[in-house]
């Protein structure tokens, strides 16, 4: 994982910091840095979103493929994740260098959005056992700059809200072939509901206290976290406690109830944004990489 | 139905320009704050990233190090999700290698490498969008970035790619041209001295035209040249406000 | 530059990729009226004038511009071509769809725009900051395009405002949309119908002939009654062909019988490869050479093709239950082994509908606008159209193009396009048989002409590089009387070292058609020069055909060489093939060359080299015909001009000496040879030519008749053919061997053209050769063409370009040479047939022996070896009883009253010129011998009209 060589000296000043609730940026400990958060940015995706959380920096993209159900699930569509941590974001990344680490947050990504509530995986079935659209997120790892789970968290639900699937209507003879139409007005489009997506929430435990949204030097100090999946209504979906050291079964309800109320938070913030930004239409100007 | 109609009696292409001219270019230095030089251009829908880490220390086996100048280590990649068919993979497959070590030559002659003996120079590339000239975007990307890490270079390298469609040369193709099937070359020009830094072409185009495909490209990374200068004069002013002077 | 573009997007979801593609509005795209100061200059090549004033219209008086919709630039492009239609914008959107609806139409108006006279412009509105829209939300495809329209002709209206406001210039929307209409009326933009603008120019009634006649105004015939099943929607077609319920297939309407066509299936798939369609409502509107998809019906409704020949003779209207008798005729009984799979059109899904040639047949109605048009192609039906100049029209030569087939119609609907002349005039006769063979016969144009080389013309030193100097050598050349494009010229020499050293030269044609200019494109497209009785139809313009490229005697000539050297037997002991600058020391013709040989007094080099060629030859020829190649033989005929009138005096069947074949030989080593050098330069873009076996079916017929006259012919192999051939004499019947050798020639395939690395089989069966190719004739062929360049660059003398070796392309010139040799033979033959009814014309009735070639239900068919002509002679007429005919297909054999008729047997016929049907006069043939009463003609009858004829014409 990406990371940064601090000194001992400078490890006590950010622990002693946190004790007093006061970070070495001046955020309290369940303060998160200001998210930048700017949708379609890639115009040849069904869906796409960037998100900047500090000097982190996530491009989402969304590819809606048609495909074949899977067995077990015959009437559903199905999400697929990549996360490619490119090199980028540090030259360690380069060539296989950033593949566990991106397998490990794609693995992360499928367990919390293996449950029923969070996508409605119905809707992205065409016909039965024969076609379904098949949702490519693929992450793209900018730069990292601390809390990578989060940042992707909320880019990955940003560019499923952004997220538009073409109408198809599937047509059927009498000898029981079947062929695949388009409707004619792309004006016309499927949309997901992203209400019950949820968002990663990581509690790193530094000292005898946890703080949201570390940074690199923050996470250098940490020895373990916990990582929270939590939907808007507050729901936990998922957890998993990450890093080298342990925790007391005590502090981890304590990081949980922590988890759910900043994440309960975020959600409303980031709902507000997107639809903010959903307002302006196309007449919205974009920014992308060039502001 | 018919083909697509890449170049109209009217000498419209198929999105509108003539034949030289460029699409639109929009870029910016100074992307990222880790890197120590970034940039980020767009060329119609192609967009690209480009970083530059170094010059420092080899990294992984010393015996890769050079006695008399740097070495230019490069890496391209491009999203899976940049071209019109989701891709497998983003780096690692053959068309990536061979854009890496393209780069590397192009800017092997680009970089006054002599100055740095004994150390590396890290360049970076990532296709977020793809819509033809991948390698142009690339490479105009990439030398932005180079500057923005303030690595002295002999000179701007300017890259554009041209085709070549019922006698008459295209200038910066799209992706549609290119789909096409004709003749393509990509051009990476030091506009001042007017050398080339690379030159390719695939499928096969008449001697005689050679010439006619090669000065539209030229030209096309003459303009690009211009381009470029204004985005680089732009950011060092905005620095030096930012600076304070 | 750059900066003044906006930029916008355009997303289009193509199957399930989301595909996005830049489009650049521009402010630099000029109006294209010529003196806009708005927009000075912004354009070039043809534009619009400024004050249109050359037509005089009754609802817009006001100078004006047209601007027509897409439909109306599919169904109206007679009307726009004509000279009377000028200043017409055509819209970028309007083009596009065009382009995607309609290839021909696409290219007669890029042709219209390029024709400065025209003032047609293209305005490109897509592109344009002030005329393209985006598609809205809920509006479909075609209705955005509509509104884009709209939204040009209103722009230009309000741009021309500011350009002068006096002299009050109009934009004028042609649309036959009444909902587009509407809304352009609504939004204050002057728009027509096409008909109401055409009916309002005073000036120029004609053009109401032209315009097309779409079914909607039709209500006359709304009323009628229903006569063909509706066609399907090509989706629903494109599933059924899919799941295997339909075929997809070209249609070929039978020339012999207007009720009966075949629907030849695509795919390689052996089974039910030829459908059999039978009866009006079973073709259901599909016209010859339509791509269609038929349904099968169960075997309980197959039918045999019926050998019954039936033309529409039917007046004016539209009898369907007479149809329905006819069409009984067709089902006779015949045993199972016949029954061949039937079906029946379901749909069309190309139509391939072209400009027919034909005359009218004038409504018996003195004061009726619709008339019936009856096409020269037979296989075509009769078009209804609709005219006010019927009277003129009559006997006249036209062209017809059809608009539509409406269910309720018996014939389709179509409207008249182009009056060529009167019909049994020479001149019209020859144009008619041109444009109906889609032979292309304009005079070159400027383009082509601006590649020929600059006179005076002479070799220069430039052009002797890479070329060997063979001027000192005794080259000849030998054709036909009055040849003036000469391609090859042949020398033959001893060596020192006693061998025979033996050149074929052929015109440098490459050398002069560069690839790919204007002059490459025109011969490639003609591909062939056709040669009508009196006629030529060059495919290189004269300069080249008759002077630079002809091998003439006594001047110095380009030439690409072919030269062995060989032993006294023959053997080619080596190959080599070189561009050369020769000069000819004589052009002989056949004759000539022949008496040079025979003479034993002539001993100069130009003779002492024939004699060697022709021992060669023999010895070539020899060894040609023990490998299996086929002497095969067709009646071949040459008129005896009259100088003055042109009009043939007397036939003549060709006759062949030595040299003819002489010639020949070493035309075809020559080609062998280069075939295999071109194959193994490039053994995927090698252009050659295949003469498939044809399949043993196809000598059923030949087997049969000779076994009636208890011969054996064996046609496992080619070579047992040959042999079996020669052995097939009968001293009692000299001609039968002739005959022999006709019907076997009927039985071959078509030789074609094709690319080497799209097939692999290279056989050429006549010729009995592996491999083979064109090289010999490149003045006349434009396959020679390609193969010269081939060689040139197989042998380092010229420079490649990606056509040359791009086997596609390569592919698809193949398709159209083969298309076109196709087509000039049938040009070729029907002039033959003109000329030969212009010859029984003046020659009145005569009476000749002839032998049966075939045997048919109801009739014979005969050749007249003294003319080399055949006919049909049919049984039944129209005002006389039936004869009893009985016909039997084994054998097979005729047998009419008590008389039986078998192939070969010899009869004596009455040929007369029938001109009853002016369109299609033909050559009548009557039997005179053996008598049959009440069917054979009475000799002593012969005579008599033929002296009152006589009289008469005096």
């Amino acid at each position: 994982m990406a990371s940064v060589a601090l000194s001992e000296a400078e490890k006590v000043y950010i622990v002693h910091g946190v004790q007093e609730d006061l970070r070495v940026d001046g955020r309290g400990c369940e303060d998160y840095r200001s998210v930048e958060v700017e949708t379609d940015v890639v115009s040849n995706t069904s869906g796409s979103a960037r998100v900047k959380l500090g000097h982190t920096d996530i491009l989402v993209g969304v590819k809606a493929e048609m495909g074949t159900p899977k067995l077990e699930k015959p009437n559903e569509g199905y999400l697929e994740f990549f996360v490619d941590c490119s090199a980028n974001a540090t030259p360690e990344f380069e060539g296989r260098g950033g593949d566990d680490l991106g397998t490990e947050i794609a693995n992360t990504l499928y367990r919390i959005f293996n449950n029923k509530s969070s996508v409605d995986l119905k809707s992205l079935c065409i016909s039965p056992r024969e076609h379904c659209w098949i949702l490519y997120v693929d992450v793209l790892l900018l730069e990292c700059g601390g809390n990578l789970f989060d940042a992707i968290s909320i880019a990955v639900k940003a560019a499923l809200f952004n997220t538009r699937i073409p109408k198809v209507r599937v047509l059927e003879d009498e000898e029981g072939s079947k062929d695949i139409e388009l409707f004619d007005d792309p004006y016309d489009c499927i949309r997901l509901s992203v209400d019950n997506v949820p968002c990663i929430v990581t509690l790193c435990k530094i000292g005898y206290r946890h703080v949201v949204d570390a940074t690199l030097q923050e996470e250098a100090c940490s020895l373990a976290s916990l990582l929270v999946s939590v939907t808007s209504q507050g729901v936990v979906t998922c957890m998993r406690k990450v890093g080298k050291g342990s925790l007391d079964p005590e502090s981890i309800f304590e990081m949980m109830e922590t988890g759910k109320r900043v994440g309960k938070g975020l959600h409303a913030s980031l709902q507000s944004v997107l639809h903010k930004e959903e307002s302006l239409g196309p007449k919205r100007q974009k920014v992308g990489f060039l502001g | 139905m018919a083909g697509l109609e890449l170049l109209s009696d009217q000498g419209y292409r198929v999105d509108g320009r003539r034949a030289g001219e460029l699409r639109k270019i929009q870029a910016r230095m100074g992307v990222f704050t880790q890197a120590d030089g970034s940039a980020y251009i767009e060329q119609g829908n192609t967009k690209a990233l480009a970083v530059v880490y170094g010059p420092h220390e080899i990294r992984g086996s010393r015996a890769r190090a050079l006695p008399d100048r740097a070495l230019v280590n490069c890496q391209y990649s491009s999203a899976t999700f940049s071209t019109g068919e989701r891709k497998k993979r983003p780096h690692g497959d053959r068309k990536s290698c061979e854009m890496g070590l393209q780069l590397r030559q192009t800017f092997d002659a680009a970089i006054l490498t002599q100055l740095h003996p004994r150390s590396q120079i890290d360049i970076y590339v990532q296709v977020l969008q793809a819509d033809g000239g991948t390698y142009a975007a690339c490479v105009n990307a990439a030398t932005l970035a180079v500057m923005d890490a303030g690595i002295p270079m002999r000179d701007f390298v300017c890259a554009c790619s041209a085709g070549f469609v019922d006698g008459t040369a295209l200038a910066d193709l799209s992706h549609v041209e290119e789909a096409a099937g004709g003749p393509q070359l990509a051009l990476a020009l030091l506009p001042a001295s007017g050398q080339i830094a690379l030159l390719e072409m695939d499928a096969r185009l008449h001697e005689d035209h050679l010439e006619q495909v090669l000065e539209t490209a030229a030209q096309a990374a003459r303009d690009v040249h211009t381009l470029l200068d204004r985005v680089v004069r732009q950011h060092v002013h905005e620095a030096s406000i930012l600076l304070g002077d | 530059m750059l900066k003044s573009k906006t930029f916008l997007k355009k997303t289009r979801a193509g199957g399930v990729m989301k595909i996005v593609r830049e489009h650049y509005l521009r402010d630099d795209i000029g109006c294209g009226a010529a003196g806009c100061a708005e927009c000075c200059g912004a354009h070039d090549g043809p534009a619009l004038e400024p004050q249109p004033q050359d037509r005089a219209s009754s609802l817009c008086p006001r100078p004006h511009y047209l601007l027509p919709d897409t439909n109306v630039l599919l169904h109206q492009i007679d009307v726009l071509e004509d000279p009377a239609i000028r200043n017409v914008i055509v819209l970028q959107t309007v083009l596009q769809e065009v382009r995607n609806r309609s290839a021909p139409v696409y290219k007669r108006i890029r042709d219209v725009t390029n024709n400065h006279e025209k003032h047609f412009y293209t305005f490109t509105n897509e592109h344009h900051r002030e005329t393209y829209i985006e598609q809205e939300q809920g509006e479909n495809a075609n209705d955005r395009n509509d509104r884009a329209i709209r939204v040009a002709v209103k722009w230009y209206n309000e741009h021309l405002k500011k350009m002068s406001a006096e002299n009050q210039l109009q934009v004028i929307f042609i649309t036959n949309d009444r909902k587009n209409k509407e809304k352009a009326v609504e939004e204050g933009i002057p728009a027509f119908t096409c008909e109401e603008y055409i009916k309002s120019l005073t000036a120029n009634p004609e053009l109401i002939d032209r315009l097309a006649c779409l079914s909607e105004e039709g209500n006359e015939i709304e009323n009628r009654k229903i006569i063909f099943s509706e066609h399907l929607p090509l989706s629903k077609l494109q599933q059924g062909i899919k799941s295997g319920t339909y075929l997809q297939g070209t249609f070929r309407a039978s020339r012999e019988n207007y009720l009966e066509a075949t629907v030849w299936v695509h795919g390689d798939d052996e089974e039910n490869k030829e459908i059999i369609l039978q009866g009006l409502k079973n073709l259901n509107r599909a016209i010859h050479e339509d791509i269609v998809a038929v349904e099968l019906f169960p075997k309980s409704l197959w039918v045999a093709p019926s050998s019954v020949v039936l033309h529409d003779e039917g007046q004016n209207e539209d009898d369907v239950e007479k149809e329905e008798e006819k069409e009984s005729i067709l089902k006779t009984a015949v045993n199972e082994k016949m029954l061949k799979p039937t079906g029946r059109v379901v749909g069309i899904i190309k139509r391939n509908w072209r400009p027919y040639c034909g005359m009218l047949s004038k409504s018996d109605i003195k004061e009726s606008r619709r008339h019936l048009f009856t096409p020269a192609d037979r296989r075509i039906p009769r078009i209804r159209i609709e005219t006010r100049q019927a009277s003129t029209l009559e006997g006249r030569r036209i062209i017809v193009a059809i608009d539509g087939w409406p269910r309720n119609s018996r014939y389709p609907n179509g409207h008249f396009v182009k009056n060529l002349g009167d019909a049994g005039d020479k001149e019209t006769e020859t144009e008619v048989l041109l444009l109906e063979h889609d032979v292309p016969h304009q005079p070159f144009s400027q383009a082509v002409l601006s590649f020929l080389p600059k006179m005076p013309w002479s070799i220069t030193e430039n052009d002797m590089k890479n070329r060997e100097d063979l001027r000192h050598l005794c080259i000849c050349s030998v054709d036909p009387p009055g040849c003036t494009d000469i391609d090859d010229a042949l020398h033959c020499r001893e060596l020192e070292n006693g061998n025979l050293e033996v050149g074929v030269h052929i015109a440098d044609v490459s050398h002069f058609i560069r690839p790919g200019n204007a002059l490459d494109q025109e011969s490639a497209r003609r591909g062939t020069t056709v040669y009508l009785c009196e006629k030529r139809i060059d495919m290189v313009p004269e300069l080249l055909s008759s002077n630079l490229c002809s091998l003439r005697c006594n001047v110095d000539r380009l030439a690409f060489s072919c030269i062995w050297e060989m032993n006294h037997n023959a053997e080619i002991l080596k190959t080599r093939f070189t561009k050369s600058a020769i000069n000819s020391k004589a052009s002989l013709t056949y004759a000539e060359a022949q008496m040079r040989i025979d003479s034993a007094t002539m001993n100069d080099d130009i003779t002492t080299s024939l004699r060697g060629l022709n021992k060669l030859a023999k010895i070539l020829k020899k060894q040609r015909i023990e490998k299996g190649a086929l002497t095969l033989s067709s009646p071949e005929v040459r008129f005896h001009m009259d100088s003055e009138t042109h009009d043939p005096i007397d036939l003549q069947t060709k006759e062949l000496r030595e040299t003819n074949s002489m010639v020949e030989e070493f035309m075809l080593l020559a080609n062998i040879s280069v075939a295999k050098k071109i194959h193994e330069e490039f053994s995927e873009h090698a252009l050659l030519r295949k003469h498939p076996a044809p399949p043993p079916s196809n000598y059923e017929i030949l087997v049969k008749a000779a076994k009636s006259k208890n011969l054996e012919i064996r046609t496992d192999t080619a070579k047992s053919l040959a042999d079996s051939l020669d052995q097939a004499e009968s001293p009692t019947f000299l001609y039968l061997n002739t005959l022999l050798r006709i019907l076997a020639t009927r039985c071959m395939m078509q030789a074609v053209y094709f690319c080497s690395g799209m097939d692999n089989d290279f056989h050429h069966y006549g010729l009995a050769s592996p491999i083979y190719t064109h090289f010999t004739s490149p003045i006349r062929r434009y396959a020679d063409v390609i193969v010269h360049r081939l060689l040139a660059v197989a042998i380092g003398a010229d420079s490649t370009y990606p056509e040359l070796t791009d086997k596609h392309k390569l592919a698809d010139l193949c398709k159209n040479l083969n298309f076109r040799h196709k087509m000039a033979q049938y040009a070729q033959r029907a002039s033959v047939a003109f000329h030969t009814q212009l010859f029984f014309k003046s020659k009145g009735i005569v009476s000749e022996e002839a032998y049966i070639l075939f045997v048919r239900k109801n009739a014979i068919v005969v050749l007249i070896p003294k003319y080399g002509l055949e006919g049909t002679v049919f049984f039944e007429e129209k005002d006389k009883p039936d004869p009893r005919l009985i016909y039997d297909d084994e054998i097979p054999s005729l047998k009419i009253e008590d008389t039986v008729f078998h192939i070969f047997d010899k009869v004596k016929v009455k040929i007369m010129l029938d001109s009853s049907n002016l369109q299609h006069q033909k050559i009548r043939m009557s039997l005179v011998e053996p008598q049959i009463p009440g069917v054979s003609t009475d000799v002593s009858n012969i005579n008599e009209p033929q002296r009152k004829k006589k009289k008469l014409e005096k």
